[in-house]
């Protein structure tokens, strides 16, 4: 899980935000996104039903080459995801038999390649400041956007204090019984939390000092207008005609 | 068979077994971790992780803005980019496996249970939003289990252990309060993994096999391996602790001291022993609606097939209070859980009294 989290952030790190900004999908106000994506994915963990599983997945996919997100980045981001869903999938499989294996792949897969794409083609703090526009507590909502800041500073810390440790010979420790490789580990980590809070304070005060005042505002101006309001009601129509025909199917 | 043929099958089975070794063929690490994924569980159970989320969330929300000031911010959200950088630092169990931190226990030791709830649920929302780590329709019971279990019992635990074995005039960080701290680490992570097996058991059961993972795969391999894992998390919790507490032991200031004394019950309150005990029992109480909504609606195996093959039940001669679970495992992991909760309880409660007897 450690080895697809860091593939996922360097996926992450590939200047993401840099294409997001010229589709169609990032142009979206990052409510209309939020709700409508959300809307699916609720609707989708509720199908029990193979063939509107599939039609779910397909769904997805669909709206995963029409949203201009680079296929590759998106391969990479679902692999780094790919564990837990692999791991539940092929116990059902093997105690549930092909179908329910099959049913649980499919379901978690559109759920996650949704998300994929509504992260990958959305600038990371519309994405934040759309969830503050939906009333999430400030707290929160601040506190996301300083840690997500803090994340990318850190990770280069840490990075730089990695090429050091193999530069001096570590070479990741044999077990939980090296102790000497243990204490390495956890004195990086110890020293990642040490030299990023003085920078965290700095970043901090650099923030004030821009006129930030413990509530975020989005660049842009936001506005729900006929691309928003056509976004959301596709997603939503989607959503309820899934949800109909899986109470159709079961009583 | 020719020895030819003998000598290449053996070179093929060299080969492999070398191949695995090399390159790690199978990695566990990748396979067993705790982020849901939606539609995994089973519906009801997911709008249980979503209230009981959202109720201690308020609760802490709440109890945040009350305590923690503007400037406290940064130091918040350091201390959640360092435990979510802390995960991406694996460490070698043996055997060319690795695992990596959860990072609640280290945190809620750091600044109290509280803060960290806030601030592993940010954690969570990142990785949920950006990474495709743990689903939206998940997130209640990623939350319950990585953002409320896992701080509370590794507060709880080190708070409750730390007088017993750690001597008064110890040094900021003797052998005393790395037992404690590794206590907590060790016990927040196992907690964590037993419920989400739980969840995915009784969303097995209660949805027949369409969401969940059974109870042979799913108990053995979470809290199999996570017993290991947490051994990895409590030894690396104490080794940052050790390390941030005496480099540099103003940077994150350690939970403030109640500095009026307050008498009565209130007293009581204050005490960071009751605090403690609270903390315990409401980790292990949210667990207690997954066992309703399972006695409810999942069926009982045996009840199942008797009613299904018409035969009458006799009475019974004898009947215990308890039910031994679906399986051995069920049976064994519930008994585990509810020996150790129980005994910190008594423990706290203990501790209480004395400290009530002590204060007369």
């Amino acid at each position: 899980m450690i080895v697809a989290h860091v593939r996922g952030h360097r996926v992450m790190a590939e200047g993401l935000d840099e294409h997001a900004k010229s589709s169609w999908l990032s142009g979206l106000d990052a409510r209309a996104k939020l709700i409508g994506i959300l809307a699916f994915v609720v609707a989708t963990s509720l199908l029990t039903e193979t063939r509107l599983v599939l039609a779910s997945l397909a769904f997805s996919v669909a709206f995963a080459a029409l949203s201009q997100v680079p296929p590759g980045h998106l391969a990479r981001a679902y692999l780094s995801a790919l564990p837990f869903i692999l791991i539940a999938s092929v116990s059902v499989f093997l105690f549930a038999g092909y179908e329910r294996g099959l049913d649980m792949w499919a379901r978690t897969s559109s759920c996650v390649l949704a998300l994929l794409v509504l992260a990958s083609g959305t600038e990371t703090f519309e994405l934040f400041a759309g969830l503050r526009r939906l009333r999430m507590p400030a707290i929160i909502t601040t506190l996301l956007m300083l840690t997500y800041k803090y994340i990318l500073m850190m990770s280069e810390e840490l990075s730089r204090m990695t090429v050091a440790r193999k530069a001096r010979g570590f070479a990741g420790g044999r077990s939980l019984l090296d102790r000497r490789g243990i204490k390495v580990i956890s004195y990086t980590a110890g020293m990642v939390f040490v030299r990023s809070a003085e920078r965290a304070d700095r970043a901090f005060d650099a923030l004030t000092a821009r006129g930030f005042d413990k509530d975020m505002r989005g660049w842009r101006r936001s506005k729900i207008a006929a691309p928003e309001l056509s976004f959301v009601a596709w997603f939503v129509t989607v959503s309820v005609i899934l949800m109909l025909l899986q109470l159709g199917v079961s009583p | 068979m020719s020895q030819a043929r003998v000598r290449a099958l053996q070179n093929g089975i060299n080969i492999g077994l070398r191949f695995c070794i090399t390159k790690r063929v199978i990695r566990i690490t990748e396979l067993v971790e705790m982020h849901i994924p939606d539609g995994l569980m089973d519906p009801v159970i997911a709008l249980t992780g979503w209230i009981e989320f959202l109720v201690v969330a308020a609760v802490a929300l709440f109890l945040v803005r009350t305590r923690v000031k503007d400037k406290d911010l940064p130091r918040i959200a350091v201390l959640s980019a360092g435990v979510f950088v802390a995960q991406m630092l694996n460490f070698p169990i043996g055997g060319g496996t690795t695992g990596h931190l959860v990072g609640g226990a280290l945190m809620a030791i750091m600044v109290g249970p509280v803060v960290a709830i806030l601030g592993m649920t940010v954690i969570l929302l990142i990785q949920g939003l950006m990474f495709g780590d743990g689903g939206m329709t998940a997130f209640g019971l990623n939350a319950v289990n990585m953002a409320v279990i896992a701080p509370l019992t590794g507060w709880g635990v080190y708070t409750l252990i730390k007088p017993i074995v750690s001597r008064k005039d110890e040094k900021p960080f003797g052998p005393g309060t790395a037992i404690a701290v590794a206590a907590g680490a060790w016990a927040s992570v196992f907690l964590a993994a037993a419920a989400c097996a739980a969840e995915l058991v009784v969303s097995y059961a209660i949805s027949g096999g369409t969401y969940g993972i059974a109870a042979t795969v799913s108990v053995p391999a979470m809290l199999g391996y996570h017993t290991v894992i947490a051994v990895g998390e409590a030894i690396i919790t104490a080794g940052v602790l050790a390390y941030v507490w005496s480099i540099s032991p103003g940077v994150f200031a350690r939970e403030p001291v109640a500095t009026t004394k307050a008498e009565g019950l209130r007293g009581i309150l204050h005490l960071k022993t009751t605090q403690a005990t609270i903390a315990v029992l409401i980790a292990f109480a949210l667990a207690l609606p997954l066992y309703f909504i399972y006695s409810a609606e999942g069926a009982d195996g045996l009840e199942k097939t008797m009613s299904d093959a018409e035969v009458e039940e006799g009475g019974a001669v004898f009947s215990s209070p308890f039910s031994y679970g679906e399986n051995y495992f069920a049976a064994l992991f519930a008994g585990i859980l509810g020996f150790v909760v129980t005994a910190l309880a008594a423990l706290g409660l203990l501790r209480i009294l004395q400290g009530v007897k002590a204060a007369d």
